[in-house]
């Protein structure tokens, strides 16, 4: 039970909560809109760090899962009638039973081998939707703009589909801060450090791993189906971006894998940095370069991530930031 | 007391003359001023951005009411990518305070502006997006400059039976995206309609730079090759067909043959043929051929708008740049005609408007398919050598704008 009262768990999780809460009580779109784009990184990051963190596997296919989910939650929305919660969570289902299924295949591959067949999954995923026609093949799905009034209105939908991420983002944190205290996540770090040690110390490799890619893999479907109904269409070109998966793992460097917090305070750094750069009048033009630069210098001074780096030197904190 | 009360009576006066003369009207967009879209977006912009310039040196918009209205952008970079599409756009209505939106360039991006504009009540121009499926989901908002895709590339069936009425066996590579998709699912039905064979239909993944495996697929014989996607694949798609020293009577490509730097592929971009939607030789639009089709003519000529281009830009304009200019000349017209920029009476301005404009008609849908232009036509333009041995662009589609027959591609 004191597991689960460590302010490791709840700091993060309040600083969520507050966070959602601010964003609903103010009723400002741009603020919704800005706070929708970091929520939704920073839930890929953290659903990412259950196997890159935890088991250490970099995989550049977390975007598949996105796509595939958010393409699956999509279709029973607009063209089965499924409401938003019910296709979200299905979509979040379907990507996990492909996770388990891919798992069984790649997760037998190690280091840069599993990495690379990652991004071969990405293209060949990209390649199959568009050629699928019951999603619309490369020219995708779409929703009739007064689908949202079912919700009450496209403004009601937007908040919603706020709301729902919302709620998705406070999930994954408590899940992974259950997976990194768990026997099973032990077992999932036993891997990360030596997988051989780990298989003769009676740890199931192949079976946590999977399991783990399968939990992974679970969120970004949600996310997915949140974002294109959000923008009332789904293409194949904007489902499976292959540089969505590697700003993930950016996001999870910059925080510090194998924490609960990093993921979610590098995917707010990073995602936030290039918004303000973005629209600020004085580096838009220069953005990209700037938050270059500035990536460059956080991986080279702070190589643990933010949490890491600062669990690293003041020991004390140690109990708050996992 | 008195003295002041007048003075502070003057003042008041003043100022509500000021105010009501003066009205500053921002219009926001995103424009890939990064990313894969960035050639065309920018030329966007540029179109754009002179149109502005000239408006408000002229004085800007007067209306009836005596107000002044006048311009000024606000964009910001969507680095060609959906992700942020939406988060600017709610920022440029809502802290911007943006009175009307330009659509971001592309088809995918539009959509997911199209949202936003339909529910803050913004009047929002699509330019550069040319897929007709927006225009399905019932916005009543949103209106079109661009011909729509699934008339692209169909007038080059005409061409080809104009070339050779013999000639009935295409090939079609296309890039799988929504806009080249569209294209060309309307270009093999009408083909196949005009009694033509597609003996080819391969799509590509966008990025590609390989078309060796497509390239080698073409059948023999085939008379015309058709399809392409954006600027860059197709540009290579064209490099790569005359490398390989492929046959056909017509190669006729989207999106990248009407852009100027085309002719730097040299040899390569000899014959080939591109749909565009307006070129600087149109000479049909003027105020006579509008008087011919009983439309109001709207706007500066064809030649003010090529001088004024290249002046500013130093560059020859492309038809990106005219959707860009005429995505500004259209509200204007709009705010001019309904004499307000309310939402409502600027809607219905451009629900009228029947204009002829350097850029060509311009007539939206206001039934099934809202704001979908119905009367803009696509122009054909081919490139051929001058007499001094350059490459130039002849206008060979349809008749009314030619200005050379079109000639065979590699026979």
């Amino acid at each position: 039970m004191t597991l689960w009262r460590r302010p490791g768990l709840w700091i993060p999780l309040i600083l969520v909560f507050l966070w959602g809460l601010l964003i609903l009580v103010s009723g400002l779109d741009s603020m919704r809109e800005v706070t929708f784009t970091l929520m939704m990184f920073a839930t890929l990051a953290a659903s990412l760090n259950i196997l890159l963190g935890y088991t250490g596997y970099v995989s550049f296919g977390h975007i598949v899962f996105f796509g595939l989910g958010g393409y699956t939650g999509f279709y029973l929305l607009s063209q089965r009638g499924w409401p938003l919660s019910l296709a979200a969570v299905s979509g979040g289902l379907l990507s996990a039973a492909v996770a388990g299924l891919l798992g069984l295949a790649v997760l037998r591959l190690r280091g840069a081998y599993f990495a690379l067949a990652t991004i071969g999954i990405n293209e060949a995923a990209r390649a199959f939707i568009s050629n699928f026609s019951p999603f619309g093949g490369a020219t995708g799905l779409f929703v009739n703009f007064s689908y949202y009034q079912s919700y009450g209105g496209a403004g009601r939908a937007l908040w919603l589909t706020f709301i729902s991420l919302w709620l998705t983002i406070l999930l994954v944190t408590v899940v992974s801060y259950g997976v990194k205290h768990s026997r099973f996540g032990l077992g999932l770090m036993a891997i990360r450090e030596d997988e051989d040690a780990a298989l003769v110390m009676g740890v199931k490799a192949p079976q946590a791993k999977t399991i783990a890619f399968v939990i992974s893999a679970f969120f970004p479907g949600i996310v997915g189906t949140l974002y294109f109904f959000k923008n009332g269409n789904v293409e194949p070109g904007d489902a499976f971006q292959l540089h969505m998966s590697i700003e993930t793992l950016v996001m999870i460097m910059l925080g510090g894998q194998g924490t609960v917090s990093g993921p979610l305070l590098g995917a707010v750094t990073y995602q936030g940095l290039r918004g303000y750069l973005l629209t600020s009048p004085l580096f838009k033009s220069l953005h990209l370069a700037i938050a270059g630069l500035v990536l460059l210098l956080i991986v080279l001074f702070l190589p643990a991530g933010a949490i890491g780096w600062l669990r690293q030197r003041f020991q004390g904190l140690r109990r708050f930031l996992e | 007391m008195v003295a002041l009360g007048v003075i502070s009576l003057i003042i008041g006066v003043d100022t509500a003359i000021v105010n009501a003369v003066e009205k500053n009207v921002v219009i926001g967009f995103t424009a890939s001023q990064t990313g894969k879209l960035n050639m065309e977006a920018m030329r966007q912009i540029n179109g754009l951005q002179l149109w502005m310039e000239q408006v408000n040196a002229a004085g800007g918009v007067k209306l009836p009411d005596g107000t002044v209205v006048k311009f000024t952008a606000k964009f910001y970079d969507d680095e060609s990518k959906k992700e942020r599409v939406q988060e600017l756009y709610t920022k440029l209505i809502n802290q911007d305070k943006a009175e009307f939106l330009i659509s971001p360039y592309s088809s995918g991006l539009a959509d997911a502006a199209a949202v936003i504009a339909q529910q803050y009540n913004k009047i929002m121009i699509t330019a550069g997006a040319a897929s007709d499926s927006t225009y399905k989901k019932g916005y009543t908002l949103v209106f079109q400059t661009y011909t729509p895709a699934s008339r692209y590339l169909t007038g080059a069936v005409d061409l080809l039976a104009q070339m050779d009425p013999k000639a009935k066996k295409i090939a079609i590579i296309h890039e799988k995206d929504k806009f080249s998709t569209d294209v060309v699912n309307a270009l093999r039905t009408y083909a196949e309609g005009k009694g033509c064979q597609v003996a080819l239909l391969e799509g590509y993944e966008s990025g590609t730079t390989d078309f060796a495996p497509f390239i080698n697929k073409i059948p023999a014989g085939v008379d015309a090759i058709l399809g392409g996607g954006h600027y860059a694949d197709t540009s290579t798609l064209a490099r790569q067909l005359h490398e390989k020293g492929v046959k056909a009577k017509m190669v006729a490509l989207l999106v990248a043959p009407p852009e100027p730097q085309f002719a730097e592929l040299g040899e390569a971009a000899l014959g080939v043929i591109g749909p565009s939607q307006w070129e600087p030789h149109t000479a049909a639009y003027n105020p006579a051929s509008a008087k011919k089709l009983n439309v109001e003519w709207f706007g500066i000529g064809v030649p003010e708008f090529i001088k004024a281009y290249q002046q500013r830009f130093k560059e020859d304009p492309s038809y990106h740049s005219a959707g860009g200019y005429v995505a500004g000349l259209l509200l204007q017209k709009a705010i001019l005609a309904s004499g307000s920029t309310t939402t409502d009476k600027v809607k219905a301005a451009l629900d009228a408007m029947d204009i002829l404009t350097f850029y060509g008609r311009i007539k939206f849908d206001t039934q099934k398919m809202h704001g979908l232009q119905i009367a803009h036509d696509m122009i054909y333009s081919q490139w051929q050598r001058h007499s001094e041995g350059k490459l130039v662009k002849k206008l060979v589609w349809p008749e009314a704008f030619k200005t050379a027959e079109a000639i065979l591609y590699r026979k």
